[in-house]
């Protein structure tokens, strides 16, 4: 699982994950998440290259997500594989963070 | 090696009791995938209960201690692959918790915890439990033919 980043408009940095979000993909990026979400404004999780998605990954999605909205910011979710979106939505994740298809739709509601 | 003593060998999968140990799944999935002909959905249904279970066994069952078997044996009957994951740990039995709710609507609130269990009984076609002498026997069942709808 590798991971790298890139600043949309100032307030957004776009988080790209490639790769396996399993129990050790969640162990590579885990750090790196958390220092993201204690430092960016607002932050898109482009999906689009997750292969595959767990438990623990669902929690690297999670605990980002409730740092940023404590700081006041917005996670969201930008186009998952089909698979992907399946256990987003059989955790109810998909329905308490946002999930979009459209990178601008995502930029848009994240401003 | 005989080919039945080959596809014998092929079908079973041993693991120590330690989470490196899960990177041997996927692959094992993959030519379980190809040699049954599996949809794409089903091979990852596959690897998700399969990683959901093991995690499960190793650090609840085995409390993280290497030194430990599992041991995963693939089989089919009519049009559904079966996997049998067996373990020395104590009595676990992994209850279906049901329908998640309230959890919409509260980010702040949500647990990080608890959705293994639920996914397992998500995406899985099957899951029953076998309590053994000496540990556990899950059976997780998928089918060969079309992958399973999943409602969400």
């Amino acid at each position: 699982m590798t991971l790298s980043t890139e600043s949309i408009d100032g307030d957004i940095t776009r988080v790209m994950l490639d790769g396996r979000l399993d129990i050790q993909g969640a162990a590579a990026i885990d750090l790196k998440m958390n220092v993201l979400a204690g430092s960016a404004r607002n932050l898109l999780l482009d999906l689009t290259n997750v292969s595959f998605l767990g438990s623990m990954g669902l929690r690297s999605i999670v605990l980002p997500a409730q740092t940023v909205k404590r700081r006041g910011g917005k996670l969201a979710l930008l186009n998952p594989t089909p698979m992907v979106e399946e256990v987003l939505k059989a955790s109810n994740i998909g329905e308490i963070i946002p999930i979009y298809h459209d990178l601008d739709a995502a930029v848009a509601a994240l401003r | 090696m005989s080919e039945t003593m080959l596809e014998e060998s092929q079908n079973r999968l041993q693991l120590d009791s330690q989470l490196s140990e899960l990177s041997r799944v996927p692959p094992w999935v993959e030519d379980l995938g190809v040699r049954h002909g599996l949809a794409a959905e089903t091979r990852y249904a596959i690897n998700l209960c399969l990683e959901e279970t093991l995690a499960n066994v190793i650090l609840h069952g085995y409390k993280g201690q290497p030194g430990h078997p599992i041991v995963i044996q693939a089989s089919c009957s009519g049009d559904s692959l079966f996997l049998a994951v067996e373990d020395k740990a104590p009595p676990f039995i992994p209850s279906d918790p049901g329908q998640r709710t309230g959890v919409a609507g509260s980010l702040g609130n949500m647990p990080l915890g608890g959705n293994g269990i639920h996914l397992i009984y998500r995406f899985a076609a099957s899951v029953d439990y076998q309590p053994l002498p000496d540990g556990n026997r899950l059976i997780l069942g998928f089918p060969t033919i079309a992958a399973k709808k999943i409602a969400v």
